[in-house]
């Protein structure tokens, strides 16, 4: 069941050139998470703004759970933010904090009591809620920021990067815990993020932004594995890019070699786009998608390679290769075949013609 | 290059602008007055003792410190509003708006006060308007009084009380006022519970500031004032030029650098201890 639905979702700011948000529209499930991904500036902080109400839209309706919000100022809404600074009140105790949003709410003290607990145990912080945030880590404070959001049971959790004030070492681990919350709770959310690990590894759904458009939404595994434009083929993963030409359906002609990809037509060119001969494209081409072949092993499309580098960075083992389609990247984990190639040896490489992205260039 | 070098300039101005004619102050505070009215020099502290001793002194003393704070306080509140307006303006109109704030500074304090005059006088803007819309038969006594003075000194306060507030509250994070925004705070409630007390410190800093200039302050009760509003400032300048009583002159001067030094002591503990 559609939970929250945005429907052509727009925002220019004064005296600039495009709009910072033009035109999202999306669907998501109740109880699912939903990671608003790309770069800065592409419009995925303005997006959530506008959810909650902070921003107001130029244009597009926001819809929780059939209800028109898109009038309703930010206090009437009933969302749970939670900031990238976390924006806890300074002069409020934890417990404070998190009581914020019930008390506003008129609701009785020992009932605002039991909930503020509750919110506390829940994010494991019910031994510091009389600190006042200062004296709190930074971790400490966003799980009071994520506390204080929950309490108020919000139909949608609005996290900005929740995650980017951390250390590297703790990020992984609160990712881990915020996704596991969510679902205890069972809260409705949409997380931005310009960390494509972050989104796959939490999101049910990612929407890749760019340049104030949704590019492509889709599962974690659907975005990764068969990216809808460019764009995302290039923000999420990392892939080898070369150059090459259309020859026929199917077949495109790339340095000195035909390799086949599937299914034809080509991404986003439009139904029997890419079958037209002698269209240039470029193709992507992931590196776990590659492996070594052994004599005689058939697959789709078989490149003579030379390793010209080798990065080994514990249990992957990344080739840097030279064939006559261009440089590819290969990453292999370690102890499988190939992952001993020695700088200047010779490999065959093969790959599905389905692993084969084809986009106009 | 020693780098207290670089401060030569400033303590070589500073002594010669302003501690040189405040030991020259201490000194004559020190000379007695003679019956006919000469300055004897002397060092004894009966000037203090009669400055001090006098009713007047504390009268003045009294109706100064509830002037100053009576404008500090009317200076900071009007201040408040119109930093909050800077604050919740587009980031390309603050400078302009800040600017506009403190622009009266730029102005002569006399020329200002001229202006106040034309506007409050008994054919004033003011009196001509409510006359006009037939509001008042008599005119309304806005300068010369009290009442004058106040309007005066507040009006002349507030761009300082903005230079303060525009400071402290720039520090102050938008996001906590959205975040209370989302957690059902009205714009009301957002402000009394979150802006306020988070802008508390800022606007004590505001009111010691403004209340210090206020009671040092001498054109605005000087002119506004129209020689019925008696401040330490004014009876100052009465001493030395009028009864030419100089020595008193000196002592009530010393005693009111006293009293601001101490202030200025307090403010500097209060602001820490609530810091800590």
């Amino acid at each position: 069941m559609t939970h929250l639905r945005l429907e052509g979702l727009t925002r220019r700011f004064p005296g600039a050139a495009h709009p910072a948000v033009d035109g999202v529209s999306l669907q998501l499930p109740k109880g699912a998470l939903l990671a608003l991904l790309g770069p800065s500036g592409c419009g995925k902080t303005t997006t959530l703004r506008m959810i909650a109400g902070l921003e107001v839209p130029d244009g597009g309706r926001v819809l929780v759970a059939g209800q028109d919000v898109t009038a309703l100022p930010p206090h009437r809404r009933n969302m749970g933010v939670v900031f990238q600074s976390y924006a806890l009140f300074p002069h409020m105790t934890a417990a404070a904090n998190v009581a914020f949003g019930l008390e506003m709410r008129g609701i009785g003290r020992a009932e605002r009591r039991a909930r503020v607990d509750e919110a506390l145990a829940l994010v494991g912080l019910s031994d510091l809620a009389l600190r006042k945030p200062r004296q709190l880590s930074g971790g400490q404070q966003q799980r009071v920021a994520l506390a204080r959001a929950l309490a108020i049971r919000p139909d949608l959790l609005l996290l900005d990067e929740p995650l980017s004030a951390l250390d590297a070492k703790l990020r992984e681990g609160v990712r881990d815990e915020i996704r596991a919350l969510q679902q205890r709770v069972g809260a409705t959310t949409v997380f931005v993020t310009h960390d494509q690990t972050e989104a796959l590894a939490m999101a049910d759904l990612v929407a890749v932004m760019n340049e104030g458009r949704v590019e492509q939404l889709g599962a974690p595994e659907e975005v990764f594995e068969r990216p809808a434009t460019r764009f995302v083929a290039t923000f999420v993963g990392r892939a080898a890019r070369l150059p090459g030409k259309v020859e026929g359906p199917g077949v495109v002609r790339c340095g000195e070699v035909a390799l086949r990809f599937s299914p034809s037509p080509v991404h986003g060119g439009g139904p029997g786009w890419g079958d037209a001969a002698g269209t240039t494209v470029e193709l992507f081409i992931r590196p776990h998608h590659i492996r070594p072949l052994v004599e005689g092993q058939p697959a789709d499309n078989v490149l003579d390679a030379q390793v010209l580098r080798r990065t080994f960075t514990g249990d992957v083992v990344a080739l840097e290769c030279a064939t006559p389609a261009g440089t590819l990247l290969a990453e292999l984990h370690g102890g499988t075949r190939g992952a001993s190639a020695a700088v200047g040896s010779r490999l065959r490489l093969g790959f599905a013609a389905q692993d084969v992205r084809v986009f106009p260039a | 290059m020693n780098a207290a070098l670089l401060l030569l300039p400033a303590v070589l101005i500073l002594a010669a602008g302003f501690l040189y004619p405040v030991a020259l102050l201490g000194r004559i505070s020190l000379n007695r007055t003679s019956d006919i009215g000469a300055m004897e020099p002397d060092l004894t502290l009966a000037t203090f003792e009669k400055v001090v001793g006098d009713d007047f002194t504390w009268e003045l003393a009294w109706n100064t410190a509830t002037l100053a704070a009576g404008s500090a306080l009317a200076a900071t509140a009007l201040a408040l509003p119109v930093v909050l307006l800077i604050r919740a303006a587009p980031p390309r109109w603050r400078g302009l708006l800040s600017l506009m704030a403190i622009a009266p500074l730029l102005v002569s304090g006399t020329a200002r006060i001229v202006g106040w005059l034309a506007i409050l006088g008994d054919q004033g803007l003011i009196n001509a308007a409510l006359e006009g819309l037939g509001l008042a038969t008599e005119p309304l006594r806005l300068i010369n009084n009290l009442t004058g003075v106040r309007i005066g000194l507040t009006e002349s306060l507030m761009p300082y009380a903005c230079l303060v507030l525009i400071a402290g509250l720039g520090r102050l994070d938008p996001r906590l006022e959205e975040a209370a925004a989302t957690l059902g705070a009205t714009r009301t409630k957002t402000f009394l519970r979150v802006t306020l007390p988070l802008a508390a410190p800022a606007l004590l800093a505001a009111f010691l500031l403004t209340f210090v200039l206020g009671v040092s302050a001498f054109i605005t009760p000087r002119l506004m004032g129209g020689g019925r509003v008696f401040v330490i400032a004014t009876e100052i300048f009465d001493l030395a030029l009028e009864t030419v009583d100089w020595p008193a002159a000196a002592a009530l001067a010393m005693l009111l650098l006293g009293a601001l030094a101490v202030a200025l002591v307090l403010r500097t503990a209060l602001t820490r201890s609530a810091r800590a």
